[in-house]
């Protein structure tokens, strides 16, 4: 008896608190979607799937999908790119490749709303780059005043700002590669580029798909850097689900509708969350055979 | 636990490519000053005129630095830095140690009883790092205003920590699995309980697993700017770094003479901590990274 009550002890304020602030709030979403709920109203009324049937005809809901997964695919195809071709340039013990990590790292300490008004005061139409283009006689560039532009401008600066975590997740996995293949492959008289893709880039595969999987799941929710950068402009052309959901709910009091929103990108995030922690746990296993 | 098992790349040896030419680096040093240039701007530019921004933004003459801006920045009555970095140390502190408090005994629990229920528990945490906390804040206003603690310190301080326990619990069980329950079997035997053999035995073989916690933790809620604008809300008078800078910061947006200088003041902390312990908060963040 004494014993269960101090595992209770030891346990039971963790999950308290984690079903009174997670699983609690879920489950309110999941419920949520189901109503029309203001946000106010004392009684929300049930109206079943109908946020969710509502979703498919929201053209700006659809748009905000269709901008999150561009954001996302193209992303997480420059965030994998550079991460890999970057770690086999900085890969190596000295002091200059050391240098050169933390340089490539820095970006992803700082804020993504600092990092998004930061810029935004270097590429506005009034910014640093436009207004010594201007004092120079040339013509100042759209970055974030066209649609185009400004989400090419925001997908370029969510790869500045985060690279550096996929340099360092590829370093860790090129620390795998057999040394024994590298060596018998250098023997044999392999071209470097043939040892890369044959040799390196085989053993790397559980590496690139985990990584490609995490940048992904983390682009989807792009929030932070929308605001700061473009406020979701010009003329909404840079919404994330993640900005139109909180727009919805909090602004556009249509919590029902935005609940709907969250429970279909929740259940996307987890979907593929869930796959990287079945790849990573192939992986791991890969790497201890 | 992958998490745990980042090599420390310095120490690495062989290279896949004898890369080590002139044409390498001469790519890098380029990539480097291209990943610095905004760095650049914002230190320098922290302490120039509105002018000379637009005009020199990348000459550093002199005579046209300031600390006229720096000073204004810091003493906004918009937005008082210093308060703003008071208030969010204390949630940094806060959260850290509830988190530790928190999930340092449940994690104990779950790694050492191999009954099903435990794993079953393991599980239910885990399960929150699939939640994407920009959208799970919606529903947690309506749960913190039922608990009467919307717009309250506890009440954000209580969200943050949850937050931080799926990753921290399972991090810590796999930690403690790698310590051998033979250690705290002798110090029950002397007499100790579970409390006491927890926090004085096998928490201080923890401190790998804590470090990159703290580190975590430190930086996500400093940087976090969602969750402290929708809990603590602009009515509640408290801000944080990130909700203080969006304040005073998207109200100027074309002052540069505001914008550089308040966002220097914001990220000067995490870049100081970042450049004394580069490899520890490397590896706690891509850890961090790694939960999806």
């Amino acid at each position: 008896m004494r014993a269960r009550l101090t595992t209770l002890s030891m346990v039971g304020p963790a999950l308290v608190l984690f079903v009174v602030m997670l699983v609690v709030p879920v489950c309110l979403s999941l419920y949520l979607s189901l109503t029309d709920w203001d946000g106010y109203s004392a009684n929300p009324a049930f109206v079943g799937l109908k946020n969710y049937v509502s979703l498919t005809h929201s053209a700006e809901a659809i748009r905000a999908g269709w901008v999150t997964l561009l954001i996302a695919a193209v992303g997480t195809v420059l965030l994998s790119v550079f991460g890999l071709g970057f770690a086999l340039l900085v890969n190596g013990a000295s002091r200059l490749n050391a240098f050169f990590r933390i340089v490539l790292f820095y970006p992803h300490v700082l804020s993504a709303l600092v990092v998004g008004f930061l810029w935004s005061a270097v590429l506005g139409t009034s910014g640093v780059v436009n207004g010594w283009l201007t004092s120079k006689g040339a013509e100042v560039l759209p970055f974030l005043s066209d649609p185009t532009w400004a989400l090419a401008s925001l997908i370029a600066v969510l790869v500045w700002a985060g690279f550096g975590v996929n340099v360092v997740l590829y370093l860790a996995g090129l620390q795998t590669v057999s040394k024994d293949l590298l060596e018998a492959a250098r023997i044999d008289g392999a071209s470097k580029r043939q040892t890369f893709f044959n040799v390196t880039l085989p053993a790397l595969a559980p590496v690139v798909t985990v990584n490609l999987v995490l940048s992904l799941v983390t682009l989807l929710k792009t929030y932070d850097l929308v605001v700061s950068l473009t406020g979701g402009g010009p003329a909404g052309s840079t919404q994330t689900a993640a900005y139109l959901i909180l727009w919805d709910s909090f602004h556009n009091n249509a919590l029902g509708f935005g609940s709907a929103q969250s429970v279909v990108l929740m259940v996307i995030t987890a979907g593929l969350a869930l796959t990287v922690a079945r790849l990573r746990a192939r992986a791991d296993r890969g790497v201890q055979a | 636990m992958s998490a745990l098992r980042m090599p420390r790349v310095a120490s690495v040896q062989f290279k896949p490519f004898k890369a080590k030419g002139w044409g390498r680096i001469t790519f890098l040093v380029v990539t480097s000053v291209l990943m610095l240039v905004p760095m650049y701007l914002l230190i320098t530019s922290a302490f120039k005129s509105q002018q000379d921004i637009l005009q020199h933004p990348f000459s550093l003459a002199p005579d046209q630095l300031t600390t006229e801006y720096l000073r204004k920045a810091a003493t906004n009555p918009d937005f008082n830095i210093l308060k703003g970095y008071a208030v969010t140390i204390l949630f940094v502190v806060s959260v850290n140690v509830l988190s530790v408090a928190l999930a340092g005994p449940v994690s104990y629990v779950i790694a050492r009883r191999s009954e099903r229920r435990y794993r079953m528990l393991l599980l239910l945490f885990v399960a929150g790092t699939f939640i994407p906390s920009q959208v799970l804040v919606i529903p947690v206003v309506y749960t913190l205003k039922f608990l009467g603690l919307m717009g309250t310190i506890p009440g954000f301080v209580l969200f943050e920590t949850t937050l931080t326990l799926p990753f921290s619990i399972f991090l810590y069980a796999g930690y403690i699995l790698t310590i051998p329950a033979s250690l705290d079997e002798a110090a029950a035997v002397d007499g100790a309980g579970k409390h006491r053999v927890f926090w004085s035995i096998v928490f201080p073989l923890m401190k790998p697993a804590v470090v990159t916690m703290v580190i975590l933790n430190t930086f996500s809620v400093w940087n976090d700017f969602v969750n402290p604008q929708i809990i603590l809300g602009p009515g509640s008078g408290l801000y944080t770094v990130t909700t203080g800078v969006y304040a005073a910061v998207s109200q100027y947006s074309t002052d540069y003479t505001v914008v550089f200088p308040t966002l220097l003041l914001a990220v000067a902390p995490l870049l100081v901590v970042f450049v004394l312990l580069q490899r520890h908060v490397i590896s706690g963040l891509t850890a961090g990274a790694t939960k999806g």
